[in-house]
């Protein structure tokens, strides 16, 4: 909603308070101020009489004028066309600069002399106001011949643009953010004047229309007839629409436009033409259509949709004829259980205002237009109305200031309470010692309970007044296992940032074609996006990993050569279940370009990354991979095994998808985070008796998996085995289909210092289960 | 004096501590100069036996001195050769380091969450794919309700939608838990919408105090709000100005003063002088109602994260927060 100042003021005394007051005010009040604009017009323009305008004698398109711009007349060569309809003008005089910069000099135009220029709008800084030069009119304020123009408040307005918030349709007019600033200000409002000339000679409506209406709807409406004779637009309507930036597209639309917009009422215009053929008494008729909205008919025709539109060709066309003019309310909640969104139906520009709750005063309404009119033009005004109304009661909300006071944790006072709320078109009386009576006016209908009282209270007496205060409460034990989750998750994401790996952020969607191209699963179509926003968003994502590979995509592209990210997030199952994952990704260089590497980094290794990837999430083990999709590397894939549980799996990236995505040497893993989360650490004694290390080398076939070896010496539940772990593995070609393995051990006693055959014994045990499990051979 | 000044020059010629070494033997050793000398007094008697004692004894001081200094000075030469030797750049390896960096985003989200859980605010989390009631309906948010235009929704085919607030986590909590509630609803929202300043997907922090009728009012709602933008942002002006959200009322929205322009109007605050934090209210009846609560008080308070993060490191596109962007992440090291 854009509102003028020079308009607000019309409705409610603006004296004397500046515009950043204003500004501050609205803000203040809940009116959110997006932008103040100044119109300033330039020194040196007066308001000029043109007394005489003939054609240039050498050029067709100037003319000559004799202009007097009070203290004297001057001589201007103007090539506007419309100035041969023009009395008064903006003059820029000798000496004035307009708005881009152009200094007005003596000049001579075709041999001409021209002492000044005739200005158009958009000259002086203003918006395009038609073709052509400005004409001014006494709309804008006494006309005085000499008058600077920057004297002219109407001209030189201030322009605010406020953003509103759903729940104040009333405030789509300069008539309801008035109202707001009178309460503000504490100011009286101004009576709006829309009483009409007396005439005696008056016909009567009801000879020229009927109205009928099937039953009783719950819409307001009323209809005049204006019979309307060369209507020229006031110049203050066309300038302040132009500031508001609103079109229309003729002068009577341009003059129902800006009584909506002064008054909040919905006014439209019709021709008589759309209601009645020459001569018959038009037959205005209200009926329900099947979409349980309100039309108005003629002659079975549909004009229009109570609220909603105005079907072409009833809107009037030429001045000189009789135009029935019609003021309209329609609930928005009657409009909102019509549901138009799902019916296509088309709207028009007043529907935003409907919707959300235009001013039901159509009386005020179709008066404000009808003085408009009169004033404007030579309209003959036939003599009633045409109605349907509709009784709306008003909402009556019980309240004591006490109540009031406890919403809002400050004192109030009972006189300030009634002010504010008189002043807001609420009526109150005083039902007894605290409790008041408080009739809500039907343009608030926002407003049906007491904690809305408090609102309208607590912004006029502004937020910032009010006192702080801490709100003692009493302890109760909290849950922590949500803390404690978040705090272990934290500490994952600190741990992984310490490994080297980026936290990023993707969105929880993902590419359908893509997920399934890689052999993910996707949500089943029954539960699917119905409006996903793009197609590379067009689903939930099931895991993590492809938006990995894309942004490291994009980062390969930014030419990173080192690309360590990670992820924790939710993903979906085919049943849409959510379930929090952690995923990690490493491609390219294994670590920075650096002197140590003579700028030559390896690239990653699954080595290497396990290596990272343990200094992330901790303590893990690995077995043979289970886990099949297009990103899993059939060669080198482990599934990842968390206190017994398989939780996820790592892997280097599937050469298919290395090309596809466009990266070099690329390795993934993705995980539960629950399995993380629920580590419980228990502490066995340590033992203080000497240990040691023993190695032992083995020849077995080079397709058993160590997992699997380990797992063999695991269930063995050596008593002083402490450790044991790989070093080193060998095969050449006289091994054949065998390699040989080194495993090293740790073997320590707890309660004495060992002996040589103990130590024997747990050699001998490990070599002979190899033996017997996988034909091993010492070598 | 001929022992001295031999002894002295021996010391004095030694370079290195093996010279001294040899030096040592020579003098102090078992046939050094000193033993012969001791030797020897067995062939004195009397007086002058004494007074040879005295000078091998003050001899033997001096050059143990003498000895001792050089050592010293010996041992420390060469070890400062040594370390010289051993010279190297680490200036030369600064870049080797192999740290990454936390999400700005999430490391905002932290830091209010860390806020709000030391004034004793439980963390509550709540389901991404939500159902009408606990989004909307139970939210003050009727079907047809003209604020829903302000939450562009991703529907599912069977109804259910994308939460596009944290606000169902309270939903679920109240009807979860009897009231006095302290929580605070950390996590990702949708909206419908894509462009510059717009991202499907987004981060929220929401916050719900309830306890009995007439307890918890505006004032306290000021009072924490306050202190935690002052705690965020450090030396700012905070301004409420009234707002409205469907499930609040009195509800309002909470400015700071521009932390860039320091409230005289820049580009980041389009020249107002204020930022826009976040939004809160009273929590309205209507909301108490479909939960079933009766006789409570309470407020609540709806925080966007991104925005603030971005003010915070000033981040100049949205967009880039969810692009895995390693040009931007490796900045927040």
């Amino acid at each position: 909603m854009i509102v003028t100042r020079s308009w607000l003021s019309e409705f409610v005394d603006l004296e004397g308070i500046s515009d950043e007051s204003i500004c501050d005010t609205l803000n203040s009040i809940g009116l959110e101020v997006a932008s103040l604009k100044k119109i300033i017009i330039p020194e040196g323009i007066v308001v000029g009489k043109i007394i005489s305008c003939e054609k240039h004698p050498d050029a067709d398109k100037l003319n000559v004028c004799e202009v007097d711009i009070g203290y004297g007349v001057r001589q201007i060569v103007c090539g506007a066309t419309n100035v041969v309809d023009a009395e008064y003008v903006a003059v820029a005089t000798i000496g004035a600069k307009l708005q881009d910069g152009l200094e007005i000099k003596h000049t001579q135009l075709r041999g001409v002399d021209s002492d000044g220029m005739i200005c158009s709008a958009s000259e002086l800084g203003l918006p395009k106001i038609g073709e052509g030069i400005m004409i001014l009119d006494a709309s804008i304020g006494e006309l005085k011949i000499g008058e600077p123009l920057q004297n002219y408040k109407t001209i030189n307005d201030s322009i605010i643009e406020v953003e509103l918030t759903p729940n104040r349709g009333d405030c789509l007019s300069i008539l309801g953010v008035a109202r707001d600033l009178s309460a503000a200000y504490n100011r009286e409002m101004k009576l709006i004047d829309v009483k009409l000339y007396e005439h005696t000679s008056r016909a009567g409506i009801s000879r020229h229309a009927t109205l009928e209406s099937e039953e009783k709807f719950d819409i307001e409406l009323i209809f005049a007839l204006v019979n309307i004779d060369v209507l020229r637009l006031p110049l203050v309507i066309d300038l302040r629409l132009a500031f508001v930036q609103e079109e229309a597209k003729d002068s009577i639309t341009a003059i129902t436009l800006y009584a909506t917009l002064s008054t909040g009422v919905i006014i439209r215009a019709y021709n008589e033409g759309c209601f009645a053929k020459e001569d018959e008494v038009a037959k205005i008729k209200i009926s329900k259509n099947t979409q349980e909205l309100i039309e108005v008919l003629a002659s079975g025709n549909r004009c229009s949709i109570v609220g909603v539109n105005q079907f072409e060709g009833c809107a009037p066309i030429v001045n000189g004829e009789k135009v029935f003019i019609e003021a309209s309310y329609v609930s928005p909640q009657n409009l909102a259980q019509a549901d138009l969104s799902k019916k296509d139906i088309p709207t028009d520009r007043y529907y935003y205002n409907t919707s959300r709750g235009s001013n039901p005063d159509v009386n005020l309404g179709i008066r404000y237009t009808l003085k408009l009119l009169e004033k404007s033009s030579n309209t003959e005004i036939y003599d009633g109305f045409l109605t349907h109304e509709h009784k709306r009661e008003n909402t009556i909300i019980k309240v004591s200031i006490a109540e009031l006071s406890r919403i809002i944790g400050a004192d109030l006072e009972k006189s300030n309470v009634i002010s504010i709320l008189k002043r807001l078109g609420f009526d109150v009386s005083i039902s007894n010692e605290d409790f008041l009576a408080i009739t809500v006016p039907l343009f608030r209908a926002d407003i049906v309970n007491s904690q809305d009282i408090a609102e309208e209270i607590l912004r006029m007496i502004g937020i910032d007044n009010i006192e702080p205060r801490a709100l003692s409460f009493v302890e109760s034990y909290h849950q922590r296992a949500n803390l404690d989750e978040y705090l272990a998750k934290k500490s994952i994401r600190y741990k992984s940032v310490g490994a080297g790996f980026y936290e990023t952020i993707s969105y929880m969607f993902s590419e359908r074609k893509l997920l399934e191209k890689y052999g993910f699963e996707t949500v089943d179509a029954n539960l699917e996006l119905l409006n996903p926003i793009v197609e590379e968003l067009n689903t939930l994502r099931t895991t993590l990993l492809i938006n990995l590979l894309l942004a490291a995509k994009r980062n390969a592209n930014y030419s990173k050569r080192t690309i360590p990210l990670f992820e924790i997030g939710a993903v979906f199952d085919n049943k849409r279940k959510q379930k929090e994952k952690i995923a990690f990704l490493f491609s390219g260089n294994s670590e920075s370009e650096n002197i140590t590497n003579s700028g030559k980094p390896k690239i990653i290794s699954a080595a290497s990354f396990i290596e990272k990837l343990g200094s992330a999430i901790g303590i893990i083990e690995l077995a043979p991979c289970s886990h099949q999709n297009g990103l899993i590397h059939p060669y080198q894939s482990a599934d990842i095994v968390i206190e017994g549980k398989l939780c996820g799996y790592i892997s280097k990236l599937h050469l298919n998808a290395q090309e596809d995505f466009g990266l070099k040497d690329t390795f993934i893993a993705e995980l539960d985070v629950n399995a993380l989360i629920k580590r419980k650490k228990v502490a066995s004694a340590i033992s203080n008796f000497q240990g040691v290390y023993k190695d032992l080398s083995v020849v077995l076939a080079k397709d058993i998996v160590y997992s699997d070896i380990s797992a063999q010496i695991d269930a063995l539940n050596l008593k002083h085995l402490r450790s044991f772990y790989p070093i080193d593995i060998y095969n050449d070609s006289s091994l054949k289909n065998d390699r040989s393995l080194t495993l090293r051990m740790f073997i320590q006693s707890s309660e004495k210092t060992l002996e040589d055959n103990d130590i024997e014994d747990v050699v001998s045990s490990i070599l002979s289960k190899l033996e017997e499990s996988f034909g091993a051979k010492l070598r | 004096m001929e022992d001295l000044k031999k002894a002295s020059q021996l010391i004095d010629q030694s370079a290195s501590t093996d010279d001294l070494e040899k030096a040592r033997v020579e003098i102090f050793g078992k046939k050094g100069l000193l033993s012969k000398g001791f030797v020897k007094l067995k062939d004195l008697q009397g007086d002058e036996k004494k007074v040879e004692a005295q000078r091998l004894n003050e001899l033997k001081d001096t050059l143990t001195q003498l000895f001792d200094t050089r050592y010293v000075e010996i041992k420390n030469k060469e070890i400062e050769q040594k370390l010289k030797e051993d010279a190297l750049d680490l200036t030369l390896y600064q870049n080797s380091h192999q740290t990454a960096a936390l999400h700005p985003v999430v490391e905002t989200m932290d830091r209010i969450i860390e806020y709000f859980v030391s004034m004793n605010f439980s963390i509550e989390t709540g389901p991404l794919v939500e159902d009408d009631f606990h989004n909307f309906e139970a939210l003050n948010l009727p079907k047809n309700h003209p604020a829903r235009d302000m939450q562009d929704t991703f529907y599912f085919a069977d109804n259910s939608l994308l939460r596009t607030h944290t606000s169902p986590v309270q939903i679920r909590k109240m009807m979860s838990t009897k009231p006095p509630i302290r929580m605070i609803a950390p996590g990702v929202v949708f909206r419908r919408d894509y462009d510059l300043t717009h991202t499907p997907m987004f981060h929220q922090v929401e916050g719900l105090v309830v306890d009995v009728k007439d307890k918890v009012n505006f004032a306290h709602l000021k009072s924490i709000l306050t202190e935690f933008l002052l705690e965020m942002f450090g030396d700012v002006k905070v301004r409420f100005r009234p707002s409205f959200f469907p499930f609040t009322e009195p509800s309002s929205e909470v400015d700071i003063s521009c932390i860039f322009c320091k409230g005289k109007g820049c580009r980041v605050c389009s020249n107002t002088g204020w930022i826009e934090i976040l939004g809160c209210g009273i929590v309205d009846p209507n909301v108490f109602k479909s939960v079933g609560y009766e006789d409570v008080s309470g407020y609540a308070f709806g925080i966007g994260i991104e925005r603030l993060a971005m003010l915070i490191h000033e981040i100049p596109d949205l967009r880039s927060l969810f692009e895995g962007d390693i040009r931007l992440l490796e900045q927040f090291r």
